[in-house]
Parts: structure tokens; C-alpha cells; sequence
């Protein structure tokens, strides 16, 4: 038991987990909103968007690279499933989640190829795709807002699962979005653990060259990553326009940042070969905590950002921190013996 | 052999359209460079389809064009550009009034006629300057508008911003708060304002948070267009719509949906397309040699006050409300 909870204490989501309870802890007796079944349902879900495409981010970073234009595929995807909506009102939610990873995935099979045929460093091939494609986005829509979407679609984004009280006297449920999150949880992890090609991931990440040695087809494996990266990226858009009910092409630009930043907040590293779903759920939800938890407990609007960057900067270096402990602790075991 | 002829065709066509330019010129209509901040958003796209049909109205060649993102050194370059093409006329929103001055200069040695619409250049190089409104005049119709809709001078109330940097928004939003404060002392503004980064989604979450933090609140003024809508979904979502009112500035066509059951109590703003009408329509008035008196006539479109000698004022904010 003893080793056991050295080990937990030893992972890599140890800190953030600690520095959750924390703030949970405080901003419950800051405010008796915060704790409760609504809020925690409420912050969930209008944190669901950046939760899904940082699964889907996750194995990119694992892989050892980035994926920039995901705030452009969101757009794409979001114009696209806007307009198939106003062409086929007669459709359904599933066949409008189809159609959106669907253009999600095409925009990450354009993604893979160019990093794997022109062996072009990522960052760069999709910093280029991310331009062109809200340039496109922009140009198609001159930036216009898509409205007056289908009545299913609305009923299809309110839906809640089950129902709670809520300190309002209302009643609250678990929502589509956070269905849609857990769902995406659920296949991410399947994935990275469970598959051949999960492996692969982090063998790459770990070292591409052992990777290669060991028999993994590195480019294969490349492209899934960034076709399931786009894929993820196009149910978060079918997601956020269930939040929103309405399509605005320029609402996306910085999503990026906010998706890269979680998934790293959550243990995953720049450099390739670490990251969890749990940990990439924790970031998320430590990122919804703070947006949400700062609000209630009243903390005036300018220093919020300051508080969100403290902790931030906090929960990535109990990491530094832990690991360097290991790390000095390995050359004593060398000395003494 | 087919390619030569190609070939052939193409210069013929080439020579027919050079030998007709000089043509066109003799009786030419005048070009009219309209440049908004920036190209690609609602805003600017509906202020340019207002230019471009006033072109086709007045008869007069309408250029709108404008840098992709809000940069006063792009807009220099390709200003610079159009004064060596030759226009007649430069209409400019400017991103930076300061940067823009050396360009504006050059175009009025060139004799260009040089105005300023949306935002104001320096004053001395313009010839008119285009307004839709004054932002005092915005500010506290909205404040008196949510007043009017919470049915009491008396209450909580909070602001939702785009964002905290925008000057714009916080010229609005500092005519509000002393507009409020003198006029509706009872008024109790509950914290600074909250930005949302001009995503509808974060105004909606950061809403639903204020009424946790803020039970009472009853008022909430809204700045930014996509701020208001998502501040009145939120208010759908908790079925607060005869509880909290909300107004703020909006695109007429994006606010209808939470307008019709009341989310929304009232979204404003000037009419875009008129804007971007109007400004052409001043610009053609003094090309023609119309001179600037206490107000100026667009032809089929209207007459429309003029003050401090040079500022056309576009009129009153219209109002969405409730069909």
C-alpha cells in the first residue's frame, strides 16, 4: 500500500491533482456555488470543445509533434456542418457528427502527407495549412455567421442525461457535450493503450529511429495521428456549435494555443514519448477550474489572469521539481554503492 | 499552331481593352478607395456591400479594400499604392491615426480628397470624417435602454466586454459607467468588466458564473457584437428571461433568434451597409464640389447633419427589438 501511493505520488499527474484539491478546497469556502452538481455539469460543458480536440491533440504531442491549424479545421468544420444543415434540414445529429470528423480527417490526411512525403517538420506544415484554411474559411464566408440551423439541432445541443436539483431549484443533467468528451476519453485511451498503433505512438515520440528498427511504419503511424487529430477537432466542432447554435468563422483564432497549453498543463511533453488521457483530462480540468472557479470566488477581472498564470507556472514545475528529485536521487544510488 | 492563335486572340484582346482605357477615361467616373480596418468580418463586409452599392447607385467606381488583419502599416502600403495608380478619393478606418498621417499628407499634395470613416484620422488631413455615431450617444441610449427593461432604477448590475483592450468597447463602456452613475445612482455596478475574447461561447459560460457569483444581478450591458448573444443564451439556458435583462451592440441578422423569446431584450447598433453608403456618398458630394454646411445631401439617400465643420454624423443607433 505504502509503495503503492509512492508511486502515485511519483507520476506525473501527481502534482495537478494536488493542485485541483487545493483550489477546489479554497474556492468552495470562497463561494458555495462552486461545489455543487450544476456548476461542476455547467463548467464541464463549456469546457467539452477544448477537451476534445486536446485528445486529439495528445497523440500528436506524444508523437513528438504539434498540430497549429486546429483552429482552423474547427472553422472548416464548423462552416461546413453549418451549411450541410441548412442544405439537408432533414438530416440527423449523428450524420452531422459523421460529416464534421469526416472534414476534420480530410484536413489531417492533408496534414500527414505533407509531413511524411515532403518530410516537412510539422510545426511548419501546419502552420501553412492553418493559413490557408481560414483563409479559405474567410474568403467562402466572407465572416459571416451561419444561422437559423435546424429545431433538432438546438433540442440536440440542450439534451441533458439524467436530472439533478440544482441550487436554483432548476433541474441540470449531464449534456451532449460532455457525453460527446467522455466518449472521445473513452477511444483516446483505447487507442494509446490497447492498439498496435497506440504503441507506435509513443515509440515514435520515444525515438523514431528505434522505431523504425523495431519495425514500426513511422509514416503510417504519422498520418493516423494527425487524420485522428482532425477527426477530434471536427466533433469538437459539431460540439461547440450545439453550445453556441450558430456558426461565426472567427471565433476559433487562438484555440490552438488554449489546446496545446492543456494538453501540456497535463503532463503530456513539447518533446515527445509522455502523455495521458487522464493527465490531458486533468489539464482540462484544471483550465475549466480556473475560468470558472475565479468568477465565483469574485476575484477581480484583471487579476485573474495573473492568478491563472501563477498556477499554471505553479502546476508545471512541481513536475520540474519532482523530476529533478528523481533525478538527483539516481546519482546518489550511484555514489553510495 | 492552335496555340499561336491563342496567342494571336489574347494580344488582339489586350490591344482592344488598352485602346479602349483611354476611351473610358475621358468620361470617367470617379475612383473612390473605401479601406476599412480590416477585410473578413461581419462588421466590414456589411460596411463594404453599403460602399459598393452606393457605387453602383451614384455611378461612381468603388475600391473596397483593406489589410486581412488590423494593421496601420498595411493599410500605408496600400494606400501608397493607390495614390501612384491615381484615384480621386480615399476613404480610410484608420487602425492607427498616427501612422497614417505621412500617407494621408502625400495623398492631399496629389490632390486626392481624403476622408476618414468608423475612426477617426488626424483632423487636419481630412476633408470630412464620417460618423456613425458618438460613442456618449451609444453608450447611454443602452444604459437608459436597460434601465427601461429591468423596469427599476434600482438594481445590480455588470458589463460583458469583448475585450479589456479594445478602445472602442472601453470608450463605451466608460460612457456607461458615469453615465449610470449620475443619472441612476441606484444602480450598483457589482465588478469590473468581464472580457470574453469576442467568442459568443465564452460570453455564455462567463455569464451563467456572474449569476452564480452575482444572484442579483438584473442588468447586464453587453459591448462587442458577439458578447450580447451569448450572454442571452445563457439566459434562455436558465430560464431567466423575465429576471435579468440583457442589451447590448449586435448584428441585426445574428441577434433575431434570442430576441424572439426575450433572452435578449435589446440588441443595437448602426446600420452597417448605411455606413459604408453614406461615406461614398460624401465622398462623390465633395468631388462634385459640394461644400460641407451644416448638412449634406447624398442623393437618394438622404440629408445628414454635419457638426464641428467636418464630422457627417450617419444618425441615431437603430434599435432590434421583439418583432
Amino acid at each position: 500500500m505504502k509503495e503503492r501511493i509512492r508511486n502515485f505520488t511519483k507520476r506525473k499527474e501527481f502534482g495537478i491533482i494536488l493542485i485541483i484539491l487545493v483550489l477546489s478546497i479554497g474556492l468552495t469556502f470562497m463561494s458555495n456555488a462552486f461545489l455543487t452538481i450544476d456548476n461542476i455539469l455547467d463548467f464541464l460543458r463549456s469546457n467539452s470543445v477544448i477537451g476534445i480536440m486536446a485528445l486529439g491533440m495528445l497523440p500528436v504531442l506524444i508523437s513528438g509533434g504539434i498540430d497549429l491549424s486546429v483552429s482552423s479545421t474547427i472553422a472548416l468544420s464548423a462552416v461546413v456542418i453549418g451549411n450541410f444543415m441548412l442544405k439537408f434540414p432533414g438530416s440527423n445529429p449523428v450524420l452531422v457528427i459523421l460529416v464534421a470528423m469526416l472534414s476534420g480527417a480530410v484536413v489531417g490526411l492533408l496534414n500527414g502527407l505533407i509531413i511524411t512525403k515532403f518530410k516537412i517538420p510539422p510545426i511548419v506544415a501546419t502552420l501553412g495549412t492553418m493559413t490557408i484554411i481560414l483563409g479559405a474559411v474567410l474568403l467562402y464566408t466572407g465572416g459571416m455567421w451561419i444561422s437559423g440551423l435546424p429545431a433538432w439541432w438546438s433540442s440536440f445541443g440542450n439534451f441533458r442525461l439524467g436530472s439533478f436539483a440544482t441550487a436554483a431549484g432548476g433541474t441540470t443533467g449531464v449534456s451532449t457535450q460532455v457525453i460527446l468528451f467522455v466518449i472521445g476519453c473513452v477511444i483516446t485511451s483505447f487507442i494509446l493503450k490497447y492498439s498496435l498503433v497506440g504503441r507506435g505512438i509513443y515509440a515514435v515520440g520515444g525515438s523514431e529511429s528505434s522505431a523504425i528498427r523495431v519495425g514500426y511504419n513511422v509514416n503510417r503511424i504519422t498520418v493516423f495521428i494527425y487524420v485522428f487529430c482532425g477527426m477530434m477537432t471536427g466533433l469538437a466542432a459539431a460540439a461547440h456549435i450545439s453550445i453556441v447554435g450558430q456558426v461565426d468563422p472567427n471565433t476559433y483564432t487562438g484555440y490552438e494555443l488554449d489546446v496545446i497549453s492543456t494538453v501540456v498543463l497535463g503532463g503530456a511533453s513539447t518533446m515527445g514519448g509522455v502523455g495521458t488521457v487522464f493527465g490531458t483530462v486533468l489539464g482540462v480540468v484544471l483550465m475549466a477550474i480556473l475560468k470558472n472557479g475565479l468568477i465565483l470566488a469574485k476575484v477581480p477581472t484583471y487579476w485573474q489572469k495573473v492568478v491563472m498564470g501563477l498556477v499554471i507556472l505553479f502546476a508545471v514545475s512541481i513536475d520540474v521539481i519532482n523530476r529533478k528529485r528523481e533525478q538527483a536521487k539516481l546519482v546518489r544510488v550511484d555514489v553510495e554503492e | 499552331m492552335k496555340m499561336k492563335k491563342l496567342v494571336g486572340l489574347g494580344l488582339a484582346a489586350v490591344m482592344a481593352i488598352s485602346a479602349a482605357v483611354p476611351a473610358m477615361a475621358a468620361n470617367d467616373p470617379y475612383k473612390i478607395v473605401v479601406m476599412p480596418k480590416l477585410v473578413g468580418i461581419p462588421y466590414f463586409t456589411a460596411t463594404g456591400e453599403g460602399a459598393v452599392k452606393a457605387g453602383e447607385d451614384l455611378g461612381v467606381e468603388v475600391i473596397y479594400n483593406g489589410p486581412t488583419t488590423a494593421d496601420a502599416a498595411e493599410q500605408v502600403k496600400m494606400l501608397e499604392d493607390y495614390i501612384t495608380q491615381g484615384v480621386d478619393a480615399i476613404c480610410v478606418a484608420p487602425n492607427d491615426a498616427a501612422a497614417l498621417d505621412p500617407v494621408l499628407k502625400k495623398a492631399r499634395e496629389a490632390d486626392i480628397k481624403v476622408l476618414d470613416w468608423d475612426t477617426e484620422a488626424t483632423k487636419d488631413l481630412v476633408d470630412a470624417s464620417v460618423h456613425q455615431i458618438s460613442d456618449q450617444e451609444l453608450a447611454e441610449h443602452l444604459i437608459d435602454k436597460m434601465v427601461e427593461y429591468m423596469g427599476t432604477e434600482e438594481g445590480d448590475w455588470a458589463i460583458i466586454t469583448g475585450g479589456l483592450s479594445a478602445s472602442n468597447l472601453n470608450a463605451w463602456i466608460q460612457f456607461g459607467k458615469d453615465y449610470a452613475a449620475e443619472k441612476y445612482p441606484k444602480l450598483n455596478l457589482v465588478a469590473d468588466p468581464y472580457p470574453t475574447d469576442e467568442k459568443q461561447d465564452v460570453a455564455l459560460s462567463t455569464t451563467k458564473d456572474i449569476l452564480k457569483a452575482y444572484p442579483d444581478v438584473k442588468g447586464l450591458f453587453c459591448v462587442s457584437t458577439p458578447a450580447p448573444i451569448g450572454a442571452a443564451q445563457a439566459i434562455r439556458e436558465l430560464g431567466l428571461q423575465d429576471k435579468v435583462t440583457v442589451v447590448g451592440t449586435c448584428v441585426k441578422e445574428d441577434c433575431q433568434d434570442v430576441l424572439s423569446d426575450g433572452s435578449l431584450d435589446l440588441g443595437c447598433l448602426w446600420n452597417c451597409q448605411d455606413l459604408g453608403y453614406l461615406t461614398v456618398g460624401v465622398a462623390k458630394a465633395l468631388l462634385d464640389g459640394k461644400e460641407l454646411g451644416s448638412e449634406i445631401e447624398v442623393e437618394g439617400f438622404g440629408k445628414f447633419a454635419v457638426v464641428n465643420e467636418k464630422d457627417v454624423i450617419l444618425g441615431p443607433p437603430e434599435d432590434y427589438v421583439k418583432e
